[in-house]
């Protein structure tokens, strides 16, 4: 009776110790976070919204893109790009929210039919308000 | 004015008629999932804006135009006519 009993226990122990392991095992990875992969710029987008011709320098007639990769999933991210000119003007500024869930890119692009000023620009992204990466770029005629 | 005459300043171009615009690979979040900016920041005004429109972008709600109002009495006389260009202040959200 008395092996019988220390032999419970020690099942009952065991399960016991098996659970509270199972408790504390590490949830699953996820990716809870969005971030900012890259930032590249062009003239012209493919269907997959990532630029094809990769480039720092545009003409004034060109539509200026901006493509940003992003990594990770989120029920909704605020992406943001904010144009400026010689460092203080600012061009323009616009924000998508997004769902990603996994790898995206994200476009942004200005154009301005009169044509852009010669000179030097940037845009800056920003994720959920937060500076996530600039690129400078500059217009030449 | 110094012995070179008046001093030129360089004007600054006008962007007013910049076009701007966006889409994504990731789907669109629902409005009501939008998060909402702490702190506050500066908006370009574009064509076919509104000021409920900016207030649904930053804050998730249309109804919180008459704060961006307020804080850009300065530069908006009239709340239903904003301008391509204006650049407005956004005051930061308020936390829940």
């Amino acid at each position: 009776m008395h092996n019988f009993r220390s032999v419970s226990l020690l099942l009952v122990t065991c399960a016991l110790a098996g659970c509270s392991r199972n408790q504390s095992a590490p949830p699953p990875a996820t990716q809870s976070a969005v971030k900012v992969a890259s930032i590249d710029l062009g003239r012209a987008i493919a269907a997959d919204k990532t630029v094809a011709d990769q480039t720092d320098s545009f003409r004034p007639a060109d539509t200026i893109y901006a493509s940003v990769k992003t990594e990770g999933s989120a029920a909704s991210a605020r992406l943001s790009a904010r144009w400026t000119y010689e460092g203080d003007q600012v061009v323009s500024e616009s924000t998508q929210s997004i769902a990603p869930s996994g790898p995206a890119v994200t476009e942004f692009h200005v154009s301005k039919p009169d044509g852009w000023p010669e000179g030097s620009y940037k845009v800056e992204v920003s994720l959920n308000g937060a500076p996530a990466g600039h690129k400078e770029f500059k217009v030449k005629p | 004015m110094g012995i070179f005459g008046p001093k030129k300043e360089k004007t600054k171009p006008d962007f007013s008629n910049v076009k701007s615009g966006g889409s994504s690979t990731a789907p669109e979040a629902p409005p009501d999932l939008a998060p909402t900016p702490t702190s506050g920041g500066t908006y370009v005004v574009a064509k076919g804006d509104s000021l409920s429109k900016i207030a649904q972008r930053h804050y998730g709600k249309a109804s919180e135009w008459r704060r961006i109002y307020e804080a850009n009495k300065d530069v908006i006389k009239d709340p239903d006519l904003i301008y391509p260009g204006q650049q407005l202040k956004i005051p930061a959200a308020e936390k829940a």
